[in-house]
């Protein structure tokens, strides 16, 4: 039923800003053009799962009305094989005075189906949804949850080859995302091939294998989900230097200023062979460096890192005053590898690495990089949180006294 | 090209009929009258017209009421008028669903041209006993050509109203322009008033508007139980003409409509 579907396009996509009404010139000048998406590529197979992640205006979007045709390329190609179906809209077409039930063919026929497939999955839609009681009311009844719950098991149930999901399950009660996610799982596995676009950080690595990263139009890196994840924040982080966002300091460091006496060139993460990484084993070894050069002469400056989850919560933040170190001094021209080593309990998932030089009287910055790069954990523990605390069990039965 | 997009269309009939049945539903579930608005709205029309054209300005109607005379037309005219005023708006209206999915969209414009005849039918459910009422009767073979005669219309609607959907996708202005332009067409029209009372000089430019010989056909096999004139196969030819050129037309710019926000 399903044949190798092979997509492979470049994309440019002119959306122009301006339109006259009356239109009298045909030309219109190039800065009036703005490219959403440019010269993209890329190859999906039977069942692989893809998220496309990027900041907001990246694109993404585009991208998935390009693939489901609601709008074509300016320039280059898609093929696609085999039916789509898009959930870029929960409950499209809803007309609030008809009944759940009247939706249900209406979105489906909207989304393809035809009448006969509608109503031999009537039953499982309506048990998807959770809304039995409810089918005969006015959907305009209904709350913001039900419709969408409504609006993704019709979609759900449309059975295409691929399926197109644009950040439609932040509606919804945790026990209905894992219905979702389930149903995802269950469409893959039937060799379903999926495209995810979110934001949720989280969803986007439970779901997805692989990962296409867009910025400003443009995909910037494509690969394993989580490296795409690692590739996001750094585009973000880029974007937010250019903007340069101010984000409120812990309390001891008030100023702000960063004077540059010492720079940080570099910072990389090593694994146990001394290899750059961005993904790691929870457990392992690892070493922080960082690559300073001194355009001044520094007494005893301190240097310090920190890891800290997407959210901004602190996971471990150590300078070399904590520790008690005497750090030597540098003088201008100089440059210097500092390398902490550490282990990595960490359970699985994203985490921000940032560092700071400071001088030994904390009154200021020398440089400060807030999210220097991230890494990702990968753990094949099922435990939950932040550090793998090594939980280990023992079964000891207790004998009462009666019993001899 | 159009037979490729015909058969695109012919796939997603079911959602035609969804939509259709959508857009009849969705109109009459929430109103007191509900379906009697399909009667009232030619009704009243006609009734006014009545007392200006019996009382004020006497017409020559052939020997029948002028109020049956005025509402066997104004029923094809409101079906005429309203669709295409429905369609043109259909895609604009629409454009969250334009923009987010994808189907043909030419459902749009054919649901609403498909909802209007359902008024139809129910109006015309009302023309029988009038007619009934007044003593006349209407031969077999009126019964053959009517289904004709209301193609001919639809056809000629849908063109005209594919070309406005898609236009005022792109210029907003094309809606008042239509509405004005069906105004006119309506006084260009032998609905309110009989051809005989059109100059003979005017006659020949009389003549090219479509619509004259689909409302004499319907007053002759309604009215008179004679034949439609000649007129018809011309209406019939123009309306073959727009709609398809209508249709290629809506197909080629189709693909912009999503860009335009």
């Amino acid at each position: 039923m399903v044949d190798q579907i092979s997509k492979r396009y470049r994309i440019g996509r002119g959306l122009t800003n301006l339109r006259e009404l009356f239109v009298l010139r045909k030309e219109s000048s190039p800065q009036q053009h703005h490219w959403a998406v440019r010269d993209v590529s890329f190859n999906l197979e039977p069942g692989e799962s893809m998220a496309i992640i990027g900041p907001n205006g990246a694109g993404k979007t585009t991208i998935l009305k390009l693939l489901s045709q609601v709008t074509q390329p300016t320039s280059g190609e898609i093929r696609l094989k085999g039916r789509f179906s898009a959930l870029i809209e929960l409950g499209a077409g809803f007309h609030p005075d008809l009944t759940g039930r009247e939706n249900i063919f209406l979105n489906g026929a909207i989304l393809g189906m035809h009448r006969d497939e509608i109503k031999a999955r009537f039953d499982a839609i309506v048990a998807f949804a959770g809304i039995d009681e409810y089918l005969d009311t006015p959907v305009k009844r209904y709350s913001s949850g039900m419709f969408a719950r409504l609006g993704f098991a019709i979609a759900a149930h449309v059975d295409p080859q691929i399926l197109l999901v644009d950040e439609v399950l932040a509606v919804g009660d945790y026990a209905f995302q894992m219905k979702c996610y389930a149903r995802m799982d269950e469409l893959r596995a039937k060799g379903t091939s999926l495209i995810f676009v979110s934001h949720n950080l989280e969803s986007v690595r439970r779901v997805c294998k692989r990962g296409l990263v867009m910025y400003r139009g443009e995909a910037i890196f494509q690969g394993t989900a989580a490296e795409a994840i690692t590739a996001y924040s750094d585009a973000l982080r880029r974007k937010a230097r250019e903007s340069q966002v101010s984000v409120p300091l812990e309390e001891g460091l008030s100023q702000r200023v960063m004077t540059f006496d010492a720079e940080v060139e570099s910072v990389s993460l090593l694994d146990a062979e001394s290899r750059p990484v961005t993904v790691l084993q929870s457990g392992a070894a690892a070493l922080v460096v960082m690559q300073v050069c001194f355009n001044k002469d520094v007494h005893e400056p301190i240097f310090a890192f920190t890891i800290r989850t997407p959210e901004g919560n602190l996971v471990y933040n150590i300078t070399t005053n904590w520790m008690g170190i005497q750090t030597p001094d540098f003088y201008a021209g100089e440059r210097c590898r500092v390398e902490f080593k550490i282990a990595l309990p960490l359970l699985e998932g994203y985490y921000d690495l940032g560092v700071d030089v400071t001088p030994r009287d904390l009154t200021h910055f020398y440089d400060r990089l807030e999210s220097a790069m991230g890494f990702s954990i990968i753990s094949t523990n099922g435990a939950k949180g932040l550090v793998d605390l090594g939980a280990e069990v023992a079964f000891k039965k207790i004998h009462s006294l009666n019993s001899a | 090209m159009l037979t490729r997009n015909f058969g695109a269309l012919f796939v997603r009939r079911d959602l035609l009929m969804a939509w259709t049945m959508r857009t009849i539903r969705g109109r009459y579930q929430q109103s007191i009258l509900g379906g009697l608005w399909a009667i009232a709205q030619p009704a009243a029309t006609a009734i006014i017209f009545s007392i200006i054209f019996t009382y004020f300005v006497p017409v020559n109607t052939g020997g029948v009421p002028y109020v049956v005379f005025s509402f066997v037309a104004m029923v094809p005219w409101t079906l005429h008028a309203s669709s295409i005023a429905d369609m043109v708006e259909s895609i604009v209206g629409n454009m969250n669903l334009v923009t987010k999915i994808y189907f043909p969209r030419e459902v749009l414009p054919v649901s609403a041209l498909f909802a209007r005849a359902f008024d139809f039918l129910v109006a015309f459910a009302i023309i029988v006993p009038l007619i009934a009422y007044y003593r006349m009767h209407i031969a077999i073979s009126g019964w053959l050509i009517l289904p004709a005669v209301l193609l001919t219309q639809m056809a000629l609607a849908l063109g005209v109203g594919l070309i406005g959907a898609a236009l005022n996708v792109f210029y907003r202005d094309i809606r008042p322009i239509f509405t004005l332009g069906l105004q006119l067409w309506f006084y260009a029209s032998p609905v309110i008033y009989p051809v005989s009372s059109v100059p003979d000089r005017l006659r020949p430019f009389y003549l090219l508007n479509p619509m004259v010989g689909v409302v004499e056909a319907y007053r002759a096999v309604l009215l008179y139980q004679s034949v439609p004139s000649p007129d018809i196969f011309y209406s019939a030819g123009a309306a073959i003409v727009i709609l398809v050129f209508g249709y290629w037309f809506f197909k080629r710019v189709e693909f912009q409509f999503a860009d335009i926000v």
